[in-house]
């Protein structure tokens, strides 16, 4: 099938020679990004937990992990990609597959997504569009097929884009999530990705596999949620670490991250009984909100907040690239498989708080979160991350801020790029809004 | 003297039976903390039915049996139907053996499943009115027909559904008039007393525990949706003046609530309002207190159990979180 000349829609011929100049640079600077941010999370907490190590491993898009899913896919496992957190990770590890996130967190890719849409489109799906011109991305070069769900319209034209070069599976999630025909809709969807994962991986889902992938998964949102509970104290893990944490679950392999969680939650919980915070306790706690991030490149925000001085500290965060990753579980009543089948369906389209979704009491389930993280974490303010041309966070920012300026919690707009140019100014603003947070801390 | 022996037997396997459900409970309880409520309530309703036995032997304690009940419905609403309710129970064992054949249950579609629980009133009018209507033909004369003689006894259909697997009299389906105990199912003797023949009555009550068992099978505690008797315990707290009086709720906290659709899902009866409300009390008749959807609900504190506004048992988080600061 590869040998077949197929016409490409969108992706343009870029010659081998020019592909390899260029994934060699930007991989190149990759390697030293990631390094970097790693450097930089050690110096921000001096004790850092031993068994961040683990983490900050696996964290190298280009290292351990990479080798072993090649060594993997060498003994016939199937690799399967996905985007949005509606893609049910569940059936992938039922079908022996591994899952891996395939968004792209590189900055310099991003410019190369402009030769085919243009620069208006979110840097995410962009910088996505880049890596996969370049081959940059290990993992999205490894998977044999992605999941693409038609959340935001990025998300929905970028499946057509990729189609050129990769086997795309849809998922079209309904726009409204509480309608019996929406559920009913999105119930078809999840059998019909079911379907398509058996045939791309020629494993069969059986009900004993389904249940074995389910148990799992739930033992990983045990580790995870007692991650995000440790939090909840005084600081004793920086935001930074947390998320690193949390997003390497998408990638590795969810036994292993489970077991690694629970080790690094041990030895938390050994520094609260010892009192050891990573920063003074006083420390302004904030939330973010809004466009995911990714790593390595789009680090930039956690950065800033937690080096700027007076420094702040990240307790959580609604990202469903973060918090919101593993933090539902699928319950399941009766153990057949359309109840399993449904249960997953359910936690993927109900329990999400993407603003993909319109109802008529303006996504309360967002809201909801939202209010229930600052009030259980006891954060001090929210930062609305926005990147440019995420217009569906965009467009809900105003909505937020009404809900949280009942509580009187100060929430904060950022908007930026997939660059490193306006650090700068980011930093004044961040600092800005600290300096406020840290006056009424004190206050 | 076989009687005899089978009736003292069937103590010996009453008695090891509740023994093991005992047993059975405790590990359950320790090994899967989403069905712990699930178990302790089959277990509730076994010693509940076992006890019934000996209250079906007059029908003066059924008379308070069904005060009771009323009295309590007042203040805890239809705990009853998921506590004590042995046909309930049955339904239960049904799903359990569907459960374990691996089949689906179906959800009734929502519209049927509301026009049931409607239903449930005039069905409970119809029970009540036709002993009355039926009573210019006894020979008794109304007053004591309406109390006494078999077909016209109106409130044995509030306690049918009480009626345990064996009760002591003949009026089952398969009798032991030695030992004057019957195995029984819930309102087969009502269907057999109004039966005009002998020889009619028995398919009729076959079709009956056949077709219950059936539609249970297929829709999980079918019977409940327009239960004659769960709606004269909804009566009850419908009265204007008794709104006062529910002191057990489900309570819902809006804000921890994903609405990730679990409660709605596992809910035997398919309350929809759990799911629906924003938050606070949830109040309505249809649901049978089973505590299902608490038991289930994943987040920590969300729906709460509450007793005269004290928190009995509350969602947590069955995955066990750490018990830390």
């Amino acid at each position: 099938m590869k040998n077949q000349p197929v016409e490409k829609k969108y992706m343009p011929e870029l010659p081998r020679k020019e592909i390899d100049e260029i994934q060699s640079t930007v991989k190149t600077a990759s390697i030293k990004v990631i390094a970097d941010n790693i450097e930089r999370m050690k110096k921000t907490s001096p004790n850092r937990p031993a068994a961040m190590q683990y983490f900050d491993e696996i964290s190298n898009f280009f290292g351990q992990r990479q080798k072993e899913i090649i060594a993997e896919k060498a003994k016939g496992k199937k690799v399967i990609g996905y985007f949005c957190m509606f893609a049910p990770i569940e059936l992938i590890l039922a079908a022996d597959a591994i899952p891996v996130r395939v968004n792209s967190g590189w900055y310099d890719t991003s410019k190369l997504g402009d030769r085919i849409v243009p620069v208006e489109v979110c840097p995410v799906i962009r910088s996505t569009i880049g890596a996969k011109m370049v081959e940059l991305s290990p993992y999205l070069e490894l998977s044999d097929a992605v999941i693409s769900t038609l959340t935001c319209d990025g998300m929905t034209k970028l499946s057509e884009i990729l189609s050129d070069c990769k086997k795309v599976l849809t998922m079209s999630p309904p726009r409204v999530k509480d309608s019996a025909q929406s559920l009913h809709l999105w119930n078809e969807e999840m059998k019909a990705i079911k379907a398509q994962i058996e045939e791309v991986t020629g494993n069969k889902i059986t009900p004993k596999k389904l249940r074995a992938a389910i148990e799992t998964m739930q033992k990983a949102t045990k580790a995870f949620r007692r991650l995000q509970d440790l939090r909840k104290g005084n600081p004793v893990i920086m935001g930074r670490d947390a998320m690193l944490v949390n997003q390497t679950a998408t990638w590795d392999n969810i036994t292993r991250w489970t077991e690694k969680t629970d080790a690094l939650c041990d030895e938390l919980e050994k520094r609260v009984q010892q009192k050891q915070w990573a920063c003074p306790p006083d420390t302004p706690r904030v939330v973010i909100t809004g466009t995911p991030m990714f790593w390595p490149d789009n680090w930039k925000l956690p950065t800033l907040i937690e080096e700027a001085n007076p420094q702040g500290v990240l307790v959580g965060d609604e990202l469903c690239s973060s918090d919101r990753l593993l933090y539902d579980p699928v319950g399941i009543d009766e153990w057949t498989m359309d109840d399993m089948l449904n249960g997953i369906s359910e936690r993927y389209l109900m329990a999400s708080t993407c603003p993909c979704f319109t109802s008529s009491d303006g996504n309360e389930d967002r809201i909801n979160w939202l209010i229930n993280k600052i009030k259980e974490f006891k954060a001090n303010g929210v930062i609305y991350y926005v990147v440019r041309g995420c217009m569906l966070y965009a467009m809900e920012y105003s909505r937020v801020k009404k809900a949280l300026d009942k509580l009187s919690i100060p929430v904060y707009y950022l908007d930026t790029e997939y660059t490193r140019e306006d650090v700068g100014q980011m930093k004044t603003r961040v600092e800005a809004f600290l300096e406020m947070l840290t006056a009424r801390v004190e206050f | 003297m076989s009687w005899q022996l089978i009736g003292d037997s069937l103590e010996w396997v009453i008695g090891g039976g509740l023994t093991l459900a005992g047993i059975l409970s405790i590990l359950i309880w320790k090994r899967d903390k989403t069905k712990r409520v699930s178990d302790l309530r089959i277990f509730i309703r076994i010693v509940a039915m076992i006890g019934m036995y000996f209250l079906f032997a007059s029908p003066a304690w059924l008379l308070a049996v069904l005060i009771t009940i009323i009295a309590v419905t007042l203040f805890f609403g239809r705990f009853f139907c998921g506590f004590v309710c042995p046909f309930g129970l049955y339904m239960d064992f049904v799903t359990l053996a569907r459960e374990k054949l691996r089949k689906g249950h179906r959800r009734l579609p929502e519209n049927i499943n509301r026009a049931l629980h409607l239903a449930r009133y005039p069905i409970l009018i119809f029970f009540i009115i036709v002993p009355f209507l039926l009573s210019g033909f006894s020979s008794l004369g109304l007053p004591s027909a309406l109390y006494f003689s078999g077909p016209f006894k109106a409130w044995t259909v509030l306690i049918a559904p009480l009626e345990p697997l064996v009760v002591p009299w003949g009026n089952g389906i398969i009798g032991f008039p030695e030992y004057s105990t019957s195995i029984s199912y819930p309102y087969l003797s009502i269907i057999r007393s109004y039966s005009p023949a002998t020889d009619f009555a028995l398919p009729l009550m076959l079709f009956f525990v056949a077709i219950t068992i059936a539609t249970s099978f297929v829709t999980r505690r079918f019977w409940c949706r327009f239960c004659p008797t769960g709606a004269s315990i909804a009566i009850v707290n419908k009265f204007r003046g008794f709104k006062w009086a529910p002191i057990l709720h489900i309570n819902k906290v809006e804000e921890k609530c994903t609405k990730c659709g679990i409660c709605k899902r596992v809910c035997p009866v398919q309350v929809l309002d759990v799911y629906e409300k924003k938050g606070g009390d949830i109040k309505t008749s249809m649901c049978m207190h089973c505590f299902r959807c608490v038991e289930m609900c994943p987040y920590e504190g969300c729906l709460k159990v509450k007793m005269a506004g004290k928190t009995v048992f509350q969602s947590r988080n069955w995955l066990e979180p750490s018990k830390s600061e």
